[in-house]
């Protein structure tokens, strides 16, 4: 079994414009791997740096962010490196994400098939028709029931648990090797969220991939996740196994947040 | 489903409370039934969860018990007073009794008030206190909810999530209400926060003994905080009892459900999960039976057929599901007071 | 989707970037403009409405900044004492559609049902007339005296008011901290009046710095035409068209600078509206 690491970031730093005209830290030395075939959560707050890491590894990081140090290492190339075409190439095909509110990420004038064929036509050279039945078998793999008739749906008439299913699927299109999940149980029913969880972790088993969640529910690490990395305000707090973390957190930051989401209540 | 009366005065008591919407979808008119008939009572003191997914009406439940919503029948008995059939205009003296925290801090403070002003304003309108009365009490509503005076000149936009919602609870405790409606007290808050927030409600509940009704979709802190659970699905409570009773023994599959998928920060722990088939349908269209019948492993021929009865599990603990508590009979001991089987 | 929008909800910020200074130098020159509609009230270097101050037509120079006109009259007390006409309309006209226009767009999206509705069929028919035709219409038939210009100039951009209130009031009435107000015990007008309609202002304001652009220029069209305004009266409109003839002869000081001081006051007032927008690009990129 490989132990390689997909992803290495080390020393990841940067900076966002301040009000006051200077630059504001955003990042400070951002450093963790992300486990090949496992499911590695990013766990932090509003305002920890999460989002903005995750944006960093697959390139779509906002215009006014600058990088001021640090390297993301990707199967033997250092991303932070490479110019957009190049990141084209990888971005989708071979590290792909899947965004927090999976009802804007998809274009609410094209019907599924069309936006689910069209990753298939672009990056599989497919076409159309071929593109239409591995968007049917795609959608099946996601466990998104009566799969035909989805694809001449729009994303309106969909439940949200199916959109997130869709989602995934647009993002597993090219068997990445590395899937990058931001906050895919947001806005979900309990039930729901139970279910998508169980099937990313199936996934991460049947594809042979590795998973990146990034995740401020650690009720959705507990159930799911291998490995654990703590964020906050901008640096990371503490990395370890799942178990290590959860049951035997060596950080005060990482305590105080599991013992909110345990809601405990504390004198206030 | 009627709860047993209980020793205690109700402080509110919600009898066959329905909200139903006249929608046209795709050139079809139909009536969409966000609550179905729902009875809910609230003591002093004591806080009664309510949960549910999307689609289930609790919160149109709120929105009717203020009447910020119109039901369209039942009624809402808030102590002595008949909330239901005073008009419209009378109704903002009745909020004097009833007070609402909402869900997003950041939209339910007017950006354009100071914190000062949010707070008087129920002052102005109800209290009769002169400018310099309401200072104090401002003030002590501020230290009440653990906040700095300086905060008082200070706009929402300048203050953290955790403080805005505090300051809408001491909105909302201004005028001394006896019941709190918390719609998502804490969902739009970071986590470390959560805590806090549950705890400041907690106290000022001991010591102004006020009644909660807490609409929350966050297993974890209804365990912690309620006293009752009632929980809903398509507008209809299906369970509902003592918090321990409901979180130890679910009775009702839905409740099972929702309970064996909730998530919580512990490691290691794996419950089987109990499953429904399929998603929460649209409340447009309805099944005639029992709502969950086409979700249910346990369904019998006879759940698609006609509503429920009501079974009382044990004293206070009652559940909308036949089936399982007719096994429940069999397998468990026999139950403390008279129920049917 | 490239956002940091899951980050974090920003608080809003009210520093504008690249729109600040557009605002501020609006801002700017029409407060230069105040100071000259006052001053010009007390003092102007020769009195604006009186003949011969100086040669007949002559133009700019050290005694006569912008000239003088055909009857000897210096241009340039004649366009300061203009700006009292010309600011003056404007303020009224925009101050009054503006707030006839917030109350009836603020109660008509509060309320909503027939009045509604009929307030919508009557915008529309308000909307289908091309406006200057109108206003020349109208002030032909009921007479120049300035209230009627006011009037008429008010109507015309009223239906845009009343549909900018309308929306934002019935957008924002959703919005949990009106529900709150209604909590509090505010009847319904309470809400609509103390807490709906000012946060409504700056779209509303926005709006009003551009259409006080146009009233200038539509009031300085309106003089140029000769409606509105009595005959030799100081206006802009009114100037402009005064020194049409002479501008064939190459006497082109009499028509310039009044129509200059429209321009840039318009200008300035569109800066103004634009400065104010909310464009929603403002907020986001830092």
């Amino acid at each position: 079994m490989n132990t390689e690491p997909v992803l290495t970031i080390t020393g990841y730093s940067g900076t966002f414009p301040a009000p006051d005209g200077g630059r504001l830290s955003v990042l400070e030395d951002i450093s963790f791997s992300i486990a090949p075939n496992a499911i590695t959560a990013v766990v932090g707050e509003t305002g920890s740096g999460k989002t903005l890491t995750a944006l960093s590894m697959i390139g779509l990081t906002p215009p006014a962010f600058r990088r001021t140090g640090g390297s993301i290492l990707f199967a033997g190339q250092d991303l932070t490196q490479l110019d957009e075409r190049a990141f084209r190439r990888i971005r989708g095909s071979r590290i792909a994400m899947a965004f927090q509110d999976s009802r804007s990420a998809l274009n609410p004038v094209f019907t599924i098939g069309t936006q689910l064929g069209d990753v298939y036509r672009l990056h599989r050279q497919a076409g159309k028709k071929q593109a239409r039945t591995m968007a049917a078998e795609m959608l099946e793999r996601v466990r998104v029931p009566e799969p035909r008739q989805r694809l001449s749906q729009y994303p309106h008439e969909l439940s949200g648990g199916t959109v997130q299913r869709i989602q995934l699927a647009m993002a597993l299109a090219c068997r990445p090797s590395l899937l990058i999940l931001d906050e895919p149980t947001t806005g979900l029913d309990v039930t729901i969220q139970a279910d998508i969880l169980e099937l990313i972790v199936e996934l991460t088993r049947e594809e042979n991939m590795s998973v990146c969640m990034i995740t401020h529910d650690l009720g959705a690490v507990a159930a799911t996740c291998d490995q654990v990395v703590v964020m906050r305000d901008g640096a990371v707090r503490e990395t370890g196994s799942c178990e290590q973390v959860m049951t035997r957190p060596a950080d005060s930051y990482t305590r105080e947040l599991l013992a909110a989401s345990r809601a405990e209540l504390s004198a206030s | 489903m009627s709860p047993v009366s209980t020793a205690q005065h109700s402080a509110l008591t919600v009898t066959d409370l329905v909200k139903q919407y006249r929608v046209t979808s795709q050139g079809r008119v139909g009536v969409l039934t966000a609550v179905g008939g729902v009875d809910l009572h609230v003591s002093a003191g004591e806080t009664l969860a309510l949960v549910g997914e999307s689609g289930s009406g609790k919160s149109t439940v709120a929105k009717c018990i203020t009447r910020l919503t119109e039901p369209t029948s039942g009624t809402v008995q808030l102590g002595d007073l008949d909330l239901t059939s005073l008009p419209k205009r009378s109704l903002w003296k009745a909020y004097r009794d009833i007070q609402m925290v909402f869900q997003d801090p950041s939209s339910s403070l007017n950006p354009r008030m100071t914190t000062r002003a949010i707070i008087e304003e129920p002052l102005r309108l109800h209290s009769g206190l002169n400018r310099a009365e309401r200072e104090t009490r401002i003030r002590r509503l501020l230290a009440d909810v653990r906040l700095d005076d300086k905060l008082l000149d200070r706009y929402p936009r300048q203050l953290s999530g955790g403080q805005r919602q505090r300051i809408g609870i001491a909105r909302a405790l201004a005028i001394e209400p006896s019941v709190l409606l918390l719609d998502e007290p804490t969902a739009s808050l970071d986590v470390s926060v959560r805590g806090q927030v549950l705890g400041l409600l907690r106290r000022v509940q001991r010591e102004r003994n006020l009644g909660y009704l807490l609409i929350s979709h966050d297993l974890e802190a209804v365990r912690k905080v309620a006293d009752r659970v009632a929980v809903m699905y398509l507008g209809k409570v299906v369970e509902q009892g003592a918090a321990a009773q409901v979180f130890e023994n679910p009775a009702h599959p839905y409740t099972r459900a929702l309970l064996s998928s909730a998530m919580t920060a512990e490691y290691g722990r794996t419950t089987e999960r109990f499953r429904l088939s399929g998603e929460i349908p649209s409340p447009m269209s309805l099944p005639p039976g029992c709502r969950l019948a086409p979700r249910c492993p346990l369904a019998r021929l006879s759940c698609s057929l006609s509503q429920p009865e009501t079974i009382t599990i044990s004293p206070g603990h009652l559940s909308a599901c036949p089936v399982t508590a007719g096994q429940e009979q069999e397998t468990s001991s026999p139950p403390l007071c008279g129920s049917d089987s | 989707m490239t956002t940091l929008a899951s980050a974090q909800p920003r608080l809003r910020r009210l520093t504008l970037t690249g729109r600040s200074a557009a605002l501020k130098l609006g801002a700017v020159v029409v407060g230069l403009f105040a100071v000259m509609a006052v001053v010009s009230a007390f003092w102007t270097p020769y009195p604006p409405l009186a003949a011969a101050t100086g040669p007949f037509s002559a133009s700019p120079s050290a005694q006569h900044l912008f000239g003088t006109d055909t009857t000897g009259g210096d241009i340039f007390s004649r366009a300061l004492a203009a700006t009292h006409t010309d600011v003056g309309i404007t303020v009224a006209v925009v101050g009054l559609s503006l707030v006839a226009g917030t109350v009836w767009g603020a109660l008509i999206g509060f309320y909503g049902g027939w009045a509604d509705r009929l307030s919508l069929r009557i915008l529309q028919v308000m909307n289908a007339f091309p406006s200057i035709l109108l206003a020349m219409l109208v002030i032909s038939v009921f007479g120049r005296s300035l209230v009627d210009v006011i009037l008429v100039v008010v109507l015309i951009p009223l239906p845009d008011y009343v549909r900018l209130a309308r929306a934002e009031v019935m957008t924002k009435k959703h919005w949990q901290f009106a529900e709150a107000a209604r909590m509090t015990g505010r009847r319904p007008a309470g809400v609509l009046f103390r807490h709906l309609v000012p946060n409504s202002t700056r779209p509303l304001l926005a709006y009003a710095g551009i259409n006080a652009s146009w009233v200038i220029a539509t009031v300085g069209a309106l003089g140029f035409l000769g409606l509105g305004i009595q005959p030799g009266s100081a206006e802009w409109g009114s100037m402009i068209a005064g020194g049409e003839s002479g501008i064939v002869d190459g006497q082109w000081w009499m028509s310039f600078f009044p129509g200059a001081f429209i321009f840039v006051l318009a200008a300035a007032f569109h800066l103004i509206g634009d400065g104010l927008s909310d464009d929603g690009l403002t907020r986001r990129g830092q």
